[in-house]
């Protein structure tokens, strides 16, 4: 099963959002989509779910999703455990209610996740981190083979940050799942994608390995800021790649 | 601006009537309307305008025709031409009868191209629909509906005002003969003898059932009757539930539904079962130069027929002469035994009790 | 093993309070079922009241002969299952279509239902049209209205909530219109007080006729929406989520709607136009059990027929005359859901 766009348009308001967009995701492998806030990167996504009507072009991608939504969307005032089960709405049907295995699905999916304790939590009392590992929860829930997520960690402080980058890290690594996210932060790209698909203001979008396509000269021109590449010590020798943003012009230091 | 020179037509034309009839018909009439209202013609109005519903007839009874109904409500004139007055003035169906719509507001300009001299409105239910017509400059009579007093009232006013108040004296004096003789007769009845009256103003969609205050309550005490529903203020919703405890001995169904016959009482489970019922008195109201419930020029039609019908026993009016006799002078018709039968509505009181004296010829 | 515990804690906890309000509410509206039957203006003891239902039911085909018999069997019982299935099925109508729009405001008048089926009833009226065929014309015309707010509401092929919103907000207007033109061309010494009183809406008409015909329609639509009860909260989560989930949104949301134009126009048919139950109840269940909908509808759905059922006694024994049960329930309804208002926003500490 692969997940694709081909020669994908979107036309919305008068104005082409993009087009021509091509990617392709082999199964097992993370794609993040990266682009400054504006550039089209959640209506790609919608695009590739079907969210969005194709104004050209077509889109290849399974009839179930594992969906993220960014979080601002989600404020359902459910328990944490009501909210995961949803994630079996398909198999429930139009008029089943969840029944007990669809429960240990839930179950299951919260221990992945590390959030069984919060279960009979009101999922809307929960802080923005706990929430967010609830919907991905419930979208492993759904037991898809395909997972997008749209900005995750977005809305997070670095620390939940951190712990949702691990979790998409490790669905990376057992290579079950297709996975594709967008993100506007490099880093994320390259902790826990392997290919990335950046959209430019004015060209055709570049897609490759996250070692290629993040490369210092297209990410300065990607974000329109110059960017670096460095590596810092991961602690037992080796060393890890970062990419920071270098806002000051020549000779404009802080004293 | 019509109606501004309207009048000055209308002088001229009655001058020119006076002229030939004699310079002593053109004197002014004076009148204070149900409102209090000074109301004063030049000369007796030629052309009347008659919004609320029950005037049209009554003009055209006091004017002795329809010449002088220059306009009237599309209920009124549904009712003049479906009654025996459509029969009797064929002409009745050329009256305009756009003058107003039917929550009573006056279309100034439709009123006005009726040239009216006249335009009688309803009083007592606010100004909205009195404005507009004293704005344009009509000359305006309000009257009030409900009791026999105010019925009198209007009639005698309608009569003046076209110029003929001996013919509202005759029926006044009609009424007043008529209604004391019942009273007379019914007040030898005792309480216990007078039977348990139930009048349903509404019946197809929803109960409703006339009251104290009500006209029809005056007419069922008036001929004898004790009303069942006296503890209601006028006309009021009432459940099925409410009639069986009841348990009226006589019923009465109002004139306006058309579809409502004595039937829908014999096939409805609960009503079916009163005393009415069993004893086929269920009745419905005539329907003459107008509708027989509400006060009208033949209001003591209403009270013989009713009489007859609750006490046979102590009242026995040959109806079908009185209404011979009414209609010939309320009208100048002589009904034929197939207008009279229509009246009654005998068809739908095949099987009612009492009904077969009024079916003798 | 962690989860476990939590589950196990949490689980008896809830399910007693789940016991606790469902059993206390199936109480409540046999209760209120039971003095329905009892009251009335019409004196039949409780007892005796009692040994009729039982007989009847002990003996369903034997016809009512004693004028207690008939005011208890034809008149009561009709009155009270109408109040009842009336009841239920708004309140359901409403919580559905409060998941499916999103928004607590919204009741089963927003979709033009009620003022479509309330012209077709005012039309039949003035047309002189009475008993099935009034009810036939009020049907069809609450769910014509629906057709033109699904017509008005599709554009680009696709229907958003927020555009079948203002559509029937302006179906909705249009039919309000239409009755007032009715009612401002209505004989006032015929049809226009006949007009006025149905739209107050009244149960006082009810008949087993009328039963028989509106039920069916009440009845499959409530328990499908009731059916429908997860589904609603994966509706409820908004289009993209409830898409990405496996549900079909825009084709669901149709289903619930055709399903509550199927209820109003039903309940409009046999009772007139009785607002602010599809409204309230909803908000009341959801204060009661919270907004799974597997909990609050079935609640709602016991609270509207309870509070119908009471509000109907009410209509028909408080006073020698019959009072509207439009207007009881808007008097009743209108002051709750301020309170509910205020007490929500202070709970959220605005």
């Amino acid at each position: 099963m692969t997940v694709a766009l081909h020669g994908a348009g979107v036309h919305l308001g008068g104005r082409w959002i993009f087009r021509n967009l091509n990617f392709t995701v082999a199964p097992g492998r993370s794609l993040a989509i990266l682009g400054p806030n504006g550039r089209g990167k959640t209506t790609a996504l919608h695009a590739l779910l079907g969210f969005q009507s194709l104004a050209e072009g077509r889109r290849d991608a399974p009839e179930r999703v594992g969906y993220v939504p960014q979080l601002l969307a989600s404020h359902a005032p459910y328990a944490l455990r009501d909210v995961v089960v949803m994630g079996r709405c398909a198999r429930i049907g139009l008029f089943g209610q969840p029944k007990s295995e669809d429960y240990r699905a839930a179950d299951a999916a919260m221990e992945r996740i590390g959030i069984a304790d919060l279960a009979t939590k009101p999922f809307d009392r929960l802080s923005g981190g706990e929430r967010q590992m609830g919907l991905l929860a419930r979208a492993l829930a759904t037991g898809a083979k395909l997972l997008v997520l749209d900005e995750p960690g977005s809305a997070l402080d670095l620390k939940n940050q951190g712990r949702l980058l691990r979790l998409l890290h490790e669905l990376r690594r057992s290579r079950t799942m297709t996975i594709v996210f967008t993100t506007h932060d490099p880093n994320h790209a390259l902790f826990a994608a392997d290919e990335a698909l950046l959209l430019l203001a004015d060209a055709p979008a570049v897609l490759g390995s996250v070692e290629t396509a993040l490369s210092e000269s297209q990410l300065s021109r990607l974000y329109d800021v110059p960017m670096h590449h460095l590596r810092l010590p991961d602690g037992v020798g080796g060393a890890v790649p970062v990419i920071v943003p270098h806002h000051h012009g020549p000779g404009e230091q802080r004293s | 601006m019509a109606f501004a020179i309207d009048p000055k037509r209308a002088l001229l034309t009655g001058l020119a009537i006076s002229c030939l009839a004699g310079p002593a018909r053109a004197e002014p009439i004076s009148l204070t309307d149900l409102e209090g209202r000074n109301v004063r013609l030049e000369k007796p109005a030629e052309r009347v305008a008659a919004i609320p519903i029950p005037m049209a007839s009554i003009v055209i009874a006091m004017g002795q025709g329809t010449e002088r109904l220059a306009g009237m409500n599309q209920v009124a004139k549904s009712a003049v031409l479906e009654g025996i007055l459509g029969k009797i003035f064929p002409e009745a169906a050329k009256i305009p009868a756009d003058i107003a719509g039917q929550n009573f507001m006056p279309n100034v300009e439709a009123l006005a191209a009726t040239r009216p001299d006249l335009v009688i409105q309803w009083g007592g239910r606010g100004d909205d629909i009195v404005k507009p017509l004293t704005n344009a400059g009509l000359e305006t009579l309000l009257i009030r509906y409900g009791t026999e007093d105010y019925a009198r009232r209007y009639i005698t006013l309608a009569a003046r005002a076209v110029g003929k108040p001996q013919r509202a004296a005759t029926n006044i004096a009609w009424r007043e003969r008529v209604e004391a003789d019942i009273a007379g007769k019914a007040k030898a009845i005792a309480p216990t003898a007078r039977p348990k009256v139930l009048h349903i103003q509404n019946a197809l969609t929803n109960l409703t059932a006339a009251g104290t205050g009500s006209y029809e309550d005056t007419s069922i005490r008036l001929a004898g009757g004790s009303n069942v529903a006296a503890e209601l203020n006028n006309i009021m919703p009432v459940n099925r539930e409410r009639i069986a405890v009841w348990d009226p001995d006589v019923i009465l169904l109002n004139g306006f539904e058309q579809d409502l016959t004595p039937e829908f009482i014999y096939k409805d489970p609960i009503l079916s079962q009163t005393a009415a019922a069993r004893a086929k008195r269920v009745y419905k109201y005539p329907l003459g130069g107008y509708r027989w419930d509400p006060p009208n020029q033949e209001s003591p039609l209403t009270w013989m027929w009713l009489a007859n019908l609750l006490h046979p026993e102590a009242f026995s009016f040959d109806l079908r002469k009185e209404i011979r006799g009414s209609f010939k002078e309320l009208y100048a018709y002589d009904p034929s035994d197939a207008d009279i039968d229509g009246i009654l509505r005998l068809p739908i009181h095949a099987s009612a009790a009492g009904y077969d004296r009024l079916r003798t010829r | 093993m962690a989860l476990a515990t939590t589950a196990d804690i949490a689980g008896p906890k809830r399910w007693s309070r789940r016991v606790l309000v469902g059993s206390g509410l199936i109480g409540l509206l046999a209760a209120a079922v039971l003095v329905g039957l009892c009251a009335g203006q019409f004196p039949v003891s409780p007892s005796r009241s009692l040994a009729i239902i039982g007989v009847a039911i002990l003996d369903p085909l034997a016809a009512p002969s004693l004028m207690e018999e008939r005011i208890v069997l034809l008149v009561r019982l009709p009155r009270l299952l109408l109040a009842m299935f009336a009841g239920a099925g708004l309140a359901v109508c409403g919580g559905a279509l409060q998941s499916v729009f999103r928004n607590p405001l919204v009741s089963p008048q927003i979709l033009g239902i009620s003022p479509g089926a309330a012209f077709g009833g005012a039309l039949a009226i003035l047309l002189g049209i009475s008993g099935l065929p009034l009810l036939g014309l009020s049907f069809a015309c609450g769910l014509g209205a629906l057709v033109v707010v699904g017509w008005i509401a599709r554009i680009n092929g696709r229907t958003e909530p927020v555009t079948v919103l203002l559509a029937g907000l302006v179906v909705g207007a249009l039919f309000t219109a239409l009755v007032s033109l009715i009612q401002f061309v209505a004989d006032p010494n015929g049809s226009l007080p006949a007009i006025v009183y149905w739209l107050m809406g009244s149960l006082a008409g009810a008949t087993w006729e009328r039963v028989w015909l509106a039920a069916p329609g009440m009845l499959i639509g409530t328990l499908v929406l009731l059916a429908l009860r997860f589904r609603l909260n994966v509706l409820a989560l908004g289009e993209n989520e409830a898409r990405s989930l496996g549900a079909r949104p825009e084709r669901e949301r149709w289903l619930v709607f055709g399903l509550v134009a199927v209820v109003v126009a039903s309940s409009v048919a046999v009772s007139g136009v009785i607002g602010w139950v599809g409204l309230v109840i909803p908000h009341i269940s959801r204060l009661l059990v919270g907004h799974d909908q597997r909990l609050a509808l079935p609640v709602s759905a016991l609270l509207g027929a309870t509070f119908m059922v009471v509000a109907d006694t009410l209509a028909r024994t408080a006073t020698t005359a019959e009072i509207p049960l439009g207007i009881l329930t808007a008097i009743v309804g209108a002051p709750i859901f301020a309170l509910l208002l205020r007490r929500h926003y202070g709970e959220r500490g605005v």
